[in-house]
């Protein structure tokens, strides 16, 4: 494992043309695009997250138990363990981009800034893309439970751009170009290091809040004895029981310290060199490093892109594909042993494709909930938009109480409110054979500063006695998270 | 699909190596002193009678109702159980391995107060870090070598009695130190009858433990 980070690489010739054109604009114009870009930037980020935890959550990951792994469910553990490795990569994005418009002055925006209705373009996303499966063009990405389709959608999300492409802000094709058309602001001559010094690095979101992996982000190899010990720092590996290795000896981790440019994949931002460090880091990590399947020095990383194609490879439709993938990174030849869709079946649970709560701003494709769980949804959504206003809340909380607000806010509604929230929905079968998934909406919670009563509100509003039984541990842990209302007394 | 691919264990490994063992207690004995540090598992008691066990003793094994002997002997936490990252209550009561960063992972059972620690205690022999220096490596083994490295030295200034090593979990009790590992999960759910003993959480079923989610 290399203890490296990425070198920042020169501006293309492209870029360089770009930052050229861009130098006639004034300072003032450049900072106003820099900033607005910057707030496209978290949305384009937070609007990837609903779209992966859906497919993820669509994925039981543990049919069969350890000793007795058949493909299939040896290929679904995996897949979730990729898809998290992604989506947690993917709120990393989210609070860089957040850093570096803040230390410009700007607080960054995510409360009701969710993608909406689905299937949804990315924002100032170019409608048209490559061929796909079917042969279309459109550029809708779907809530849609795992499947074949579906990871060509995620490789629309994840496309990596050509070489030397050319920059773009609006109508982008990539989300490579759209951040060398930032990476060409910053280098503007007119930008200097001391506009990334409005707001301090000290009330940024801290690296200290980050980890590359969780026992979530790990899968197993194959087989694995469940009652196996792991070995001793300094030890060699315990013979493996049962003829399986233990857990520990199987796991295979899809992140990597190494995946990042700068001093930490999370970092603060006060200069223009840690601002192109940050965004290194998300460009890296999404599409590779120069164009490679990987993303980190020690190439034991793949970028989101090669990861998702690398699942794809291993189902059955991929050996016969149709849609146009880049020539670069060179696509992997399908992968052993091959998941059939009878098999996939199997390990995928049955949720509908872009569900929404109520039959309001419904779209031709939309699959509306009965009343009966409007209560449930309602609050699942709640919990989804008060987890972004506590995030909005990171920047007003001082550094020595960031690691206890993170902790009780972010992590503890993440792991233990949402995570549960949406593993109890699903128990929900619906007269259509579908189960409840969670709708990712835009709820309103009213101000920020009433956001935290509206959403104990939410949680006396379910009176159903199965849906209270599925949920009463989950409402307590609701009631722990912080509230945030003393944050906003000067806000809306 | 066979009933061994669902049920949660199977197989169980045979012979039941904890025959001789007290049973696992699901609740907190009260402490021989009414003051001591809370601390994370077995093994990582500061003194004699400070254990799950507590003044009373254990229920079983070689020594029924005689409290551990000495700092280091216990068996298992005297803190209150969570289940998983900031859920703990006090200092000194993350387990950590499952969610945190390299640095929480490498420093288990050493948190500074409620909701800074990581993860389920008690710290199931089969856990391993996810991130950092420990990463693939044993939880409870890095906790007992963390507390070797930063609390053993202070109590031996206190009781220059105790050995340099750390002593066996139980003391000399056992023939066969059945407890090297740390609390295994197999002990902990009683020959996995008791799976809800405690639980860990982790979707991909490799925490070790019953499943959270």
């Amino acid at each position: 494992m290399s203890n490296g980070s990425d070198p920042l690489r020169p501006l293309t010739p492209s870029e360089r043309e770009m930052v050229a054109m861009l130098e006639q604009l004034s300072r003032e114009e450049i900072l106003q695009q820099l900033k607005q870009n910057l707030q496209t930037a978290i949305e384009i980020e937070l609007a990837t997250i609903p779209i992966y935890l859906y497919t993820y959550y669509s994925i039981e990951r543990t049919v069969t138990t350890a000793e007795q792994l058949d493909p299939a469910s040896q290929f679904a553990n995996k897949a979730g363990g990729v898809i998290m490795s992604v989506a947690v990569e993917e709120m990393l994005h989210m609070s860089l981009s957040s850093n570096i418009l803040y230390s410009l002055g700007e607080a960054p925006q995510m409360y009701l800034h969710s993608p909406s209705p689905y299937p949804t373009p990315l924002p100032y996303h170019n409608p048209v893309g490559p061929p796909g499966p079917e042969g279309g063009r459109k550029v809708l990405i779907p809530l849609a439970k795992f499947g074949y389709e579906q990871f060509w959608h995620f490789l629309q999300i994840e496309y990596p751009e050509k070489v030397d492409a050319w920059p773009e802000d609006r109508n982008w094709n990539t989300i490579g170009q759209f951040y060398s058309y930032i990476r060409c602001l910053i280098c503007c001559k007119q930008i200097t290091d001391e506009d990334f010094q409005v707001n301090g690095a000290d009330t940024q979101i801290q690296s200290y809040n980050y980890s590359p992996n969780n026992i979530d982000t790990v899968h197993p190899s194959g087989k694995f004895n469940s009652w196996g010990i792991p070995p001793v720092q300094g030890e060699p590996c315990p013979p493996p029981g049962n003829g399986c290795p233990s857990a520990a000896a199987a796991a295979e981790y899809s992140n990597q310290p190494d995946s990042h440019a700068g001093p930490t994949e999370l970092m603060t931002v006060s200069s223009k060199l840690e601002a192109l460090q940050a965004i290194a880091t998300i460009c890296d990590q999404g599409e590779g490093y120069e164009h490679r399947a990987t993303d980190d020095p020690s190439r034991t990383e793949y970028s989101h892109y090669y990861k998702f194609l690398r699942l794809q490879a291993q189902l059955q439709r991929y050996p016969d594909h149709v849609e146009k993938l880049p020539s670069l990174p060179v696509p992997p030849d399908p992968i052993e042993p091959t998941v059939t869709d009878d098999e996939l079946a199997e390990v995928i649970a049955n949720f509908p494709d872009n569900p929404i709560t109520r039959p309001v701003g419904v779209i031709g494709n939309s699959y509306v909930y009965p009343e009966e769980y409007w209560a449930l949804s309602d609050l699942c959504n709640g919990v989804y938009q008060y987890m972004f206003i506590m995030t909005e809340t990171v920047y007003r909380v001082p550094d020595q109480g960031q690691k206890l607000f993170f902790n009780e806010g972010m992590h503890r509604s993440m792991i233990w409110v949402l995570d549960k929230l949406i593993q109890a929905m699903r128990r929900f079968e619906l007269a259509d054979g579908h189960v409840l998934a969670p709708t990712f909406e835009n709820f309103n919670l009213g101000s920020r500063q009433e956001a935290y009563g509206n959403l104990i509100g939410l949680t006396e509003a379910i009176t159903d006695n199965s849906q209270l039984q599925a949920v009463s541990g989950i409402i307590d842990n609701i009631k722990t998270l912080p509230d945030v209302s003393q944050y906003w007394t000067d806000a809306s | 699909m066979s009933d061994d691919s669902t049920t949660p264990g199977a197989p169980v490994p045979k012979p039941y190596k904890y025959q001789q063992a007290p049973i696992w207690p699901t609740t907190i004995g009260k402490p021989l002193q009414p003051v001591q540090p809370l601390h994370a598992c077995m093994g990582l008691n500061s003194c004699k009678g400070q254990d799950r066990y507590g003044a009373a003793g254990p229920n079983g094994g070689p020594r029924p109702g005689q409290p551990n002997e000495c700092a280091g002997q216990g068996y298992c936490s005297n803190t209150p159980d969570h289940t998983c990252h900031v859920q703990n209550q006090c200092k000194d009561q993350g387990g950590c391995g499952l969610y945190g960063t390299a640095e929480e992972m490498d420093n288990p059972g050493r948190n500074d107060c409620a909701s800074l620690g990581s993860c389920a205690t008690p710290i199931n022999a089969e856990r391993f870090s996810t991130n950092g220096p420990n990463q693939g490596k044993s939880v409870w083994a890095r906790a007992r070598q963390v507390f070797h490295q930063q609390e053993w030295p202070k109590l031996r200034e206190q009781n220059p009695n105790l050995p340099a090593e750390l002593p066996r979990v139980g003391g000399d009790a056992y023939k066969e130190d059945i407890f090297k590992d740390g609390p295994a999960y197999l002990w902990v759910s009683n020959d996995n009858e008791a799976r809800s003993n405690m639980t860990a959480c982790g979707a991909g079923g490799m925490s070790g433990a019953g499943g959270c989610g």
